[in-house]
């Protein structure tokens, strides 16, 4: 059964799942990993744009396509990491229908979960069958049960710019709500059946901040990350004041690395500084047998990314010899 | 060498894996009740709705159910089947279309999506004022193609970037960066990206703007513009669908399969079993029975209500535990029997000690001499003369973007089976044979087959399938693997281990090869790369072995140069390392031990290479972040020939008509017919006609073993000779050309100049049957309709990489190969077969890596996003140097090279690793963890 609700109202009385782009929801209907009615979002009006507030702050529909993030000239000027993970995730065919609602609220990529035949924690089994056995792409800080990498660039790019998200019923939840703390081994959210994610609202940017996105991948393009990071910046007076970073493919939720952007306030924005710090971040990983390589890519991916984002800064080029 | 690789040597052990010696008839049943007629082809839709499109400028409507995709309804509603479905994933972009003009991956788009959208198909970008579009042409012109699978694809794709990068740049070509950036989610498994970089480059510089539509490729016009017809785009009226049942288990034996259920689903109509009553589970994926259903989603669903009683065991999963199990997967010399040949040659009666099948030792040579070397040269105690160590290479799929495929439709007087096949000939017989059919009654068809790589040589199971179920049915049946089955079954290079030690003298030179190999090739047996240490540094004594481990994984199969990149990226490092041990030239130390002759050809050349010539001489000569190296490896291959295959040319009053029951895999046979027909008589190839893929024209070859080119080229040049000489005489006798004299293109004659066209349309038609003349030496041996050539041809290849310290990747920046293999019969075709050769090499060295699960023997990578296949931006510039020399005792003049130009990149680039970094790596692929940790110790 399909339902195609053209309004918020309309929708609110429907139960299914709701489908948006349905570039995850097609593969897992197929893997039988989905079932059950449609709730088809393609006639919904007015969850496709992105509105900006008199304070500087915006609110994004959840509609909105992964292309559109990437290429908005606004989103790039003041949230360039956020814009950088939308342009840097996935393939352009697929960040052309792909919805932020949709990225953030997807299912991992494991391929235990998404096996043909087997059954694992989050499809009806009763054990991660990822921890007893080939988990070469899985989490380095785990966080139990289910040792899949949370799947959602977007959601790493939210935590880092302290988003918070908007439901049907108005009910608002922060990033770090939104993607719980990875003791729910069946979801990677904390949506409840019916609720519906219909915003996205970022706070005002800071003046001057800076910002990047970097994965780490086995190919160049088109591959989901091993470890990626978005990060921001404010410098004051070439020292950093203010930094924000969020890391992607390393636990099943998506992790703020407070320790580091403590340890990194306040010092010269070196690339010195930036190496030796950045080992700051892998404190308190908890790798599994087979991950502890991530362990290595975590500084190297973050201490890229911060160059990155200090690169944008007109004219003022980091110093300090190569990372 | 006494061995003797037949024909029939490729065919053995073939049948599935596990079911080779069965060959007894299939237990099967009907569903009762009437058969449906079906109207449409695909499926009734539950629960659609109506969807208003309009697809390449027409309006029109499709039904979109809740699962229903783009794909599935521009295919199957529209029968517009240029779009292909080779991932279902969104990973491989061929099954791009346009949506309001933004390329979209239609496999994973609800199509309740293109409510009142336009689409645009492949189909639909030519338009009837301006003919192909300029990204088309660019792609025939620069032969941006080989089998054409995912080539509808790339083009819908490449047309919208074409586009839009003209209105904002006008003819200002695009960097390779920004093509790889926007082609990012396609993939091309032959490997032509050089060539698609330059079309769409070439295409947004002007270049293709007024440009002709013809090109070096014979069909390419086809497959840009999805007119190319691949075995799943056969749709037969009644046709039924057919799917698989598989085992879920690796390791189990079989009390009962009870279909009853599945036989009572509405929709479904038989069932065969497929165990050919083998009782015992050897790998996932094992195939077990077939259901046949009124569409592919009913087969399929009937599959998961077949009930298995099995007793399910421990799996031996991997070489190690091969080795250490107590469990045997093969517990009895019959059902050893049952072990399919992962190999190309047949196998020779061998010890079994539990799961370890050898040592296969023939291809030694002065045995005692080379382990007295080895052992002298541990002795030593000096590092100058000993090099070498463990080396490992992983699994490797085949994943042709087309899946195995088959549409069998049992006739009452003839079987005709439309089948993704490397040999339509060689099929026909052995369908005949399996099915007990005269030959006669057997008609095998495969008009453009997407990818083979050897995975497609042998009969499989899809065919018995298909072939049963449209027995039992008396409609056609089609068969498709998805891509897990394609991955899980569809083929594989075994994993191998290498134990290697090069010994040498003070001088540097060898004084013996040690080598001991162990191959998992799962529940196959026979790899045996031995004879590929054998043919190299051909003079040095060696000390061979060749281990088989079985385990419970699906069997190996032949793959593009079976045996050789694992070979090479052992013997290739040693070798290297032997040279930096001695402080001396990778190029001085191997010419002084290589008497090969086209490799020292191929030596003087590296040498006045800039990019050899001027590399950084320490080790690690960068010490930043990103550091530069360059390696050399070299390689060898056998060549063979079917000296039985034959070459039709007929004449009609329009043109010559070539024909062979050979097929064109992305190989180029139908350009290569083409043009050495066009030579004979100085014609444009477009005045020659070919027909290929129908087993019942002339026996051509199978596209295996790097044979086609040099088989019919020759065989097709002595019937386009023959035949002149015939329309010669003719036109002299009987059309009244008084002195007639062959000039290219015509007749000269006392009268004047005449075209072969105006001869054609006057002389009554010819037919001559061509062979190819056997070479001037012989060859070393020939059975059963194949010879292997006396000679080696030779291939060197200089890479230069870039390792990220940081990150741990390699990237390869630039190749050079030089080829030693004679006269190129097709230049463009040949230069575009070895950089595609080189780039599946630089693929399976980096990214490619099937992996099981350790506990269940489950294939993991069973999609294209976790089976890493190289795409446009991780391949670097190629370049490739023809030295065409050497092969003159050779009919023709050339030799294959297909399977060459796979045995030095991963070396190649294993050695340029260590140039950068000092770090030797030794296990395959080099994945980031694997550097990184190699760059740690």
């Amino acid at each position: 059964m399909m339902l195609f609700p053209r309004t918020l109202e309309e929708l609110a009385g429907q139960r299914g799942t709701p489908r948006a782009g349905g570039t995850d929801l097609q593969d897992r209907r197929r893997l039988g990993l989905s079932t059950g009615p449609i709730v088809d979002l393609r006639d919904l009006t007015g969850l496709d744009a992105i509105t900006w507030n008199p304070d500087g702050s915006v609110a994004i529909g959840a509609r909105t396509t992964i292309a559109q993030l990437a290429a908005d000239d606004q989103l790039k000027a003041r949230y360039p990491g956020f814009a950088a993970a939308a342009g840097g995730l996935a393939t352009p065919q697929i960040r052309e229908v792909a919805t932020l609602g949709g990225n953030l609220l997807q299912q991992v990529r494991c391929w235990y979960y998404r096996h043909p035949n087997l059954r694992c924690l989050r499809s009806g089994g009763t054990s991660c069958l990822a921890r007893e056995g080939d988990h070469l792409f899985h989490a380095c800080f785990d966080q139990g049960p289910c040792a899949a990498p949370h799947p959602s660039t977007m959601a790493a790019a939210l935590l880092a710019y302290d988003a918070t998200v908007e439901l049907r019923d108005g009910q608002r939840l922060t990033a770090a709500e939104l993607v719980g703390n990875g003791s729910d081994p069946t979801q990677s959210h904390s949506l409840q059946p019916g609720q519906l994610l219909t915003r996205v609202h970022l706070p005002p940017a800071v003046p001057g901040e800076l910002g990047a996105y970097l994965r780490a991948t086995n190919r160049t393009r088109a591959e989901w990350p091993l470890v990626e990071a978005v990060v921001r910046v404010r410098l004051a007076g070439g020292s950093f004041e203010q930094v924000a970073i969020a890391l992607g493919g390393v636990a099943n939720t998506p992790l703020r690395i407070q320790a580091l952007e403590a340890a990194l306030a306040g010092q010269p924005a070196t690339l010195k500084v930036i190496d030796d710090r950045s080992k700051v971040a892998v404190n308190g990983a908890k790798p599994l047998p087979g991950t502890g390589y991530k362990l290595d890519l975590i500084p190297g991916v973050i201490a890229s990314a911060l160059v990155l984002a200090l690169k944008q800064q007109p004219g003022d080029k980091p110093a300090g010899g190569a990372l | 060498m006494t061995v003797k690789p037949t024909r029939r040597g490729l065919l053995k052990g073939t049948l599935g894996g596990t079911l080779t010696a069965a060959l007894t008839g299939c237990r099967s049943e009907q569903a009762r009740g009437e058969l449906s007629q079906l109207t449409a082809p695909g499926e009734k839709i539950v629960d659609a709705i109506p969807v208003d499109v309009t697809v390449n400028r027409t309006a029109t409507q499709i039904a979109a159910g809740p699962d229903t995709t783009a794909l599935e309804a521009v295919r199957n509603q529209l029968g517009l089947t240029g779009t292909k479905l080779a991932c279902g994933h969104g990973a491989c972009g061929a099954c791009t279309i346009q949506v309001d003009g933004k390329p979209v991956a239609s496999c994973l788009l609800p199509a309740t999506s293109l409510h009142r959208r336009r689409v645009t198909t492949v189909e639909g970008l030519a338009t009837d004022l301006r003919g192909l579009h300029p990204v088309q042409r660019a792609f025939i012109g620069e032969d941006a193609m080989q089998c054409g699978y995912c080539t509808p694809g790339f083009v819908v794709e490449a047309a919208a970037f074409f586009d839009a990068w003209r209105a904002e740049h006008g003819k200002q070509p695009p960097s390779r960066e920004v093509i790889a950036d926007a082609l990012s989610g396609h993939l091309c498994r032959c490997g032509a990206y050089t060539q698609i970089y330059a079309a769409i480059a070439r295409a947004c510089e002007g270049a293709y703007d007024n440009a002709g539509e013809r090109g070096p490729r014979y069909d390419a016009r086809e497959k840009v513009t999805g007119q190319a017809k691949y075995t799943v785009d056969v749709q037969l009226p009644n046709m039924v669908y057919g799917a698989i049942g598989r085992a879920h288990v690796a390791h189990a034996t079989i009390r009962r399969i009870d279909w009853s259920r599945a036989l009572k689903h509405p929709g479904v109509y038989a069932a065969v079993d497929l165990t050919m009553g083998v009782r015992t589970i050897r790998f996932a994926g094992q195939e077990l029975v077939a259901i046949a259903a009124e569409s592919e989603a009913i087969a399929r669903h009937a599959l998961t209500l077949v009930d298995y009683d099995l007793d399910v065991y421990t799996p031996i999963i991997g070489i190690e535990a091969g080795r250490t199990a107590k469990d045997h997967v093969y517990t009895s010399r019959a059902t050893r029997k049952q072990a399919p040949n992962a190999n190309e040659a047949p196998l020779l009666p061998l010890k079994w000690r539990g799961n370890l099948r050898g040592p296969f030792q023939l291809f030694s040579k002065s045995r005692g001499k080379a382990r007295r070397a080895v052992t002298e040269a541990k002795d030593s105690g000096d590092a100058k003369r000993l090099a070498g160590g463990q080396f490992s290479t992983q699994t490797q799929c085949h994943s042709t973007l087309e899946p195995h495929a088959c549409v069998a439709d049992w006739r009452d007087d003839l079987l005709v089976v439309h089948l993704s096949t490397q040999g339509v000939h060689q099929a026909a017989e052995d369908i005949a044979k399996r099915f007990d059919l005269p030959a006669e009654r057997v008609q095998v068809l495969a008009q453009h087959v997407g990818g083979g790589f050897g995975g497609k040589a042998v009969l499989s199971l899809e065919l018995v399938a298909a072939v049963e179920l449209s027995r039992q049915l008396g409609r056609p049946v089609r068969v498709v693997l998805d891509r897990h089955e394609e991955l899980a079954t569809g083929g594989n290079r075994p994993a191998q281990e290498i134990d290697l030690a090069l010994a040498a003298d003070t001088e540097g030179k060898f004084t013996g090869v040690q080598v001991k190999s162990f191959a998992d090739a799962g529940v196959a047996v026979g790899s045996a790369p031995s004879i590929l240490f054998r043919i190299m540094y051909a003079k040095t004594p060696k000390k061979l072995e060749d281990w088989d481990v079985v385990t419970h994984a699906a069997p190996g199969k032949p793959l593009r140069a079976p045996g050789g990149p694992p070979a090479f990226w052992a013997l290739e490092q040693a070798v290297d390392e032997l040279a930096h041990a001695r402080s001396e030239d990778p190029i001085a130390l191997r010419r002084r031990n290589d008497p090969n002759p086209a490799r020292k050809e191929l030596y003087t050349w590296a040498e006045s290479l800039p990019l050899w010539r001027d590399r950084a001489t320490s080790i690690a000569a960068d010490s930043g972040r990103y550091r530069r190296g360059v390696g050399l490896a070299v390689g060898g291959w056998f060549y063979f020939v079917q000296p039985s295959a034959r070459v039709q040319v007929d004449t009609t009053p329009g043109g010559f008509v070539v024909s062979t029951a050979c097929q064109d895999i992305g190989n180029g046979s139908k350009s290569v017919l083409a043009q050495a027909v066009a030579n004979v008589f100085g014609i444009d190839p477009g005045m020659v006609a070919i027909r290929v893929g129908d087993s019942k024209l002339v026996p051509g070859p199978m596209s295996a073993g790097s044979r086609t080119a040099t088989t019919i080229g020759p065989a097709a040049t002595q019937a386009a000779e023959n035949l002149r000489e015939e329309l010669l005489e003719i036109a002299e006798a009987q059309l009244g050309y008084r002195g007639a004299q062959a000039i290219p293109g015509g007749l000269r004659h006392s009268a004047g100049e005449t075209s072969w066209g105006e001869v054609l349309a006057r002389a009554p038609r010819l037919t001559t049957i061509g062979r190819r003349k056997r070479d001037r030496k012989g060859y070393v041996f020939g059975i059963g309709g194949l010879a292997a050539g006396r000679y080696v041809s030779g291939s060197l290849q200089v890479s230069e990489v870039e390792v990220d310290t940081r990150l741990g990747t390699v990237r390869v920046l630039q190749s050079q190969v030089g080829l030693g293999v004679g006269k190129i019969f097709t230049p463009v075709l040949a230069r575009s077969q070895a950089t595609g050769g080189v780039i599946q090499g630089i693929s399976y060295a980096l990214y490619e890596e099937r992996r099981l699960d350790p506990n269940t023997g489950a294939v993991l990578t069973g999609n294209l996003e976790d089976y890493r296949i190289a795409g446009l931006g991780d391949v670097g510039t190629i370049d490739i140097h023809f030295m065409q020399k050497g092969f003159e005792n050779v009919t023709g003049g050339g030799v294959g090279l297909a399977e060459l130009v796979k045995l030095a990149p991963a070396a190649a680039l294993g050695n340029a690793v260590f140039h950068a970094t000092g770090y030797r790596p030794r296990h395959l692929p080099l994945r980031p963890d694997r550097v990184l940790k190699g760059l740690r110790t």
